[in-house]
């Protein structure tokens, strides 16, 4: 609709939004986080935003499924339906694959180049999770929607 | 201003609804406005000042006894003191602020300004700001709102909610639009308020829900909603700052039904059109028509005119000790080269004298003579060697630990 640019989303929300978290350290010390689910590093800066960016990328663990991994991007066209949003595709197969998959995705026709680095590391990172998950303490995902 | 094709709304049916389903409804020009969430919060800091009710502290508080200072020579301070005895009121200070029973520093007064005059237009834009704000997903998500499962914002549902009659059938229609979420949420949230609001009449707190938006007085719809918690209902012609920005904050998740969201137009007027119910009112226009920083940056317009990108990489040079290195210390002196040279060549032609000068003085044996003293010596080291036995010493040959 009225398409608001991404920068004056990212003003109005950067002080305040419901997914930030503001606990951690003082002044210049201080590391903002997110709990936002499309933002890689859970960290608050504009370029990992899911708020103020209209092509985002989400590696998440698939909610039931074991060793499971959920990619979405979101659709650039569907700014205003947030049902039909992303582009979801759940993975379960061996991990060169999904990273293969994920680079593809990111990288390819110039959707988010510069998160291709960060959607791996989660990439990986939930993965990782995944293996430990099957026998350790279950972590609490603070971002699942 | 070329007056574009409005983006289209898509109308929302409902479960049992006729089925004519209508195009959709233009998007109204105020839910394009610009969006200020300077004016909203200003706005709303002094529009939530007028829910305020006086309080003060009783006017005789402090001030019921005939307490008179002592004076000076008692050798207590000059406070007004409780007359009488026989009490532990009397002699204690009384009055002042910093007295035990005194009257508090500045009594508070209900004739304080509690209430705020702000200015209508002013009021008109942050409502319209707010508005245009409710429209975007992100500033929605951001405040809060569980609007992931919600089809399409703004979000407008087909005017047979309106004749909703019963809360149940509220809740229906929320689920079948994906707006149950944000509704349960506020309904979770019901909690104790912490703090000493509890005991001043503010005991339950909760989180805000959808704002239903209807458009015909009168409609069923206010009481099929009312008792959801969270949920609040408006009718389109008295919209509220404080439910369009609960606590300054931008992005309230709306529905609305048709009517209420083609009456948009009417009540805030269009770019174009002044306001039909806000007298003098115009919609306020944004600044650019064109925003987008990271698009205007990347414009061919902006990228032919700037300078290329600087891409050479100067490095300072490292500093080097002049006392170490040897090319440091010629830039600073440029003669410690030939000083050096003439230096080794001086030391040479002296060295290369000094063995002239020895040599000349030394007499030079012949090869015989020479042969002969060789020849002494070694006759002299034979003989030593027959004269003396080691082996008699028995120590010594212990030490060279020889075992024979």
């Amino acid at each position: 609709m009225a398409t608001v640019p991404d920068s004056l989303i990212w003003d109005i929300v950067r002080k305040n939004n419901s997914f930030l978290i503001k606990q951690f350290g003082n002044g210049n010390a201080k590391v903002q986080f997110s709990k936002e689910p499309n933002n890689l590093y859970n960290v608050h800066s504009y370029k990992h935003s899911g708020l103020a960016n209209k092509k985002t990328v989400t590696v998440q663990p698939a909610s039931g499924k074991e060793t499971a991994v959920a990619l979405s991007t979101t659709k650039t066209k569907k700014q205003n339906k947030p049902a039909s949003l992303y582009h979801k595709s759940v993975m379960r197969k061996d991990f060169c694959k999904m990273a293969k998959a994920v680079k593809n995705q990111v990288g390819d026709n110039h959707y988010r180049p510069d998160l291709t680095k960060p959607a791996l590391a989660r990439l990986s990172a939930v993965y990782r999770s995944l293996q430990v998950a099957k026998s350790g303490v279950k972590k609490k995902n603070r971002q699942a929607s | 201003m070329a007056a574009a094709a409005r983006p289209l709304v898509s109308v929302k049916a409902l479960e049992g609804d006729m089925a004519t389903d209508s195009a959709g409804a233009p998007l109204p020009d105020v839910l394009r406005a610009p969006i200020r969430p300077d004016i909203v919060r200003f706005v709303h800091k002094l529009l939530s000042c007028n829910s305020r009710q006086p309080y003060a502290v009783s006017r005789r508080a402090g001030h019921q006894t005939s307490a008179e200072s002592w004076g000076t020579g008692r050798a207590v301070s000059r406070i007004p003191r409780v007359p009488g005895g026989g009490t532990h009121r009397a002699g204690q200070g009384a009055f002042g602020n910093m007295c035990r029973g005194g009257r508090m520093f500045a009594p508070t007064k209900i004739w304080r300004r509690w209430h705020r005059r702000v200015n209508i237009h002013l009021r008109r834009v942050a409502v319209a700001s707010a508005l245009a704000a409710t429209a975007v997903p992100s500033l929605v998500l951001a405040r809060g709102h569980r609007v992931e499962t919600v089809p399409e914002l703004p979000l407008v549902v087909s005017d047979s909610a309106e004749s909703i009659e019963k809360t149940a059938q509220a809740i229906k229609v929320l689920k079948q639009l994906g707006a149950y979420a944000d509704a349960e949420k506020a309904k979770d949230s019901v909690g104790i308020r912490p703090g000493k609001g509890k005991m001043r009449n503010r005991r339950y707190i909760n989180r805000k829900g959808p704002l239903i938006v209807y458009g015909t007085e009168g409609s069923k719809i206010v009481k099929a909603f009312r008792n959801l918690p969270g949920v609040d209902v408006a009718n389109v012609e008295r919209l509220n700052l404080l439910d369009l920005a609960p606590g300054g904050h931008l992005g309230r998740f709306v529905i609305w039904t048709e009517c209420a969201f083609k009456k948009l137009d009417e009540v805030y007027g269009t770019f174009e059109t002044p306001s039909a119910k806000k007298k003098g009112f115009v919609l306020p226009r944004p600044k650019m028509a064109n925003a987008d920083l990271s698009r205007l940056i990347n414009s061919d317009e902006v990228q032919s005119v700037v300078k290329p990108i600087n891409k050479e990489v100067k490095r300072r040079e490292p500093r080097k000790n002049p006392l170490k290195n040897m090319a440091a210390v010629l830039k600073l002196n440029p003669y410690l080269g030939t000083a050096r040279k003439m230096a080794a060549l001086a030391e040479a032609a002296r060295v290369k004298a000094r063995t002239e000068k020895l040599d000349s003085k030394r007499t030079k044996l012949s090869p015989e003579e020479a042969s002969k003293v060789k020849a002494a010596g070694k006759a002299w080291y034979k003989t030593m060697v027959s004269d003396s036995d080691y082996t008699e010493f028995e120590n010594f040959s212990k030490w060279l630990g020889v075992t024979q």
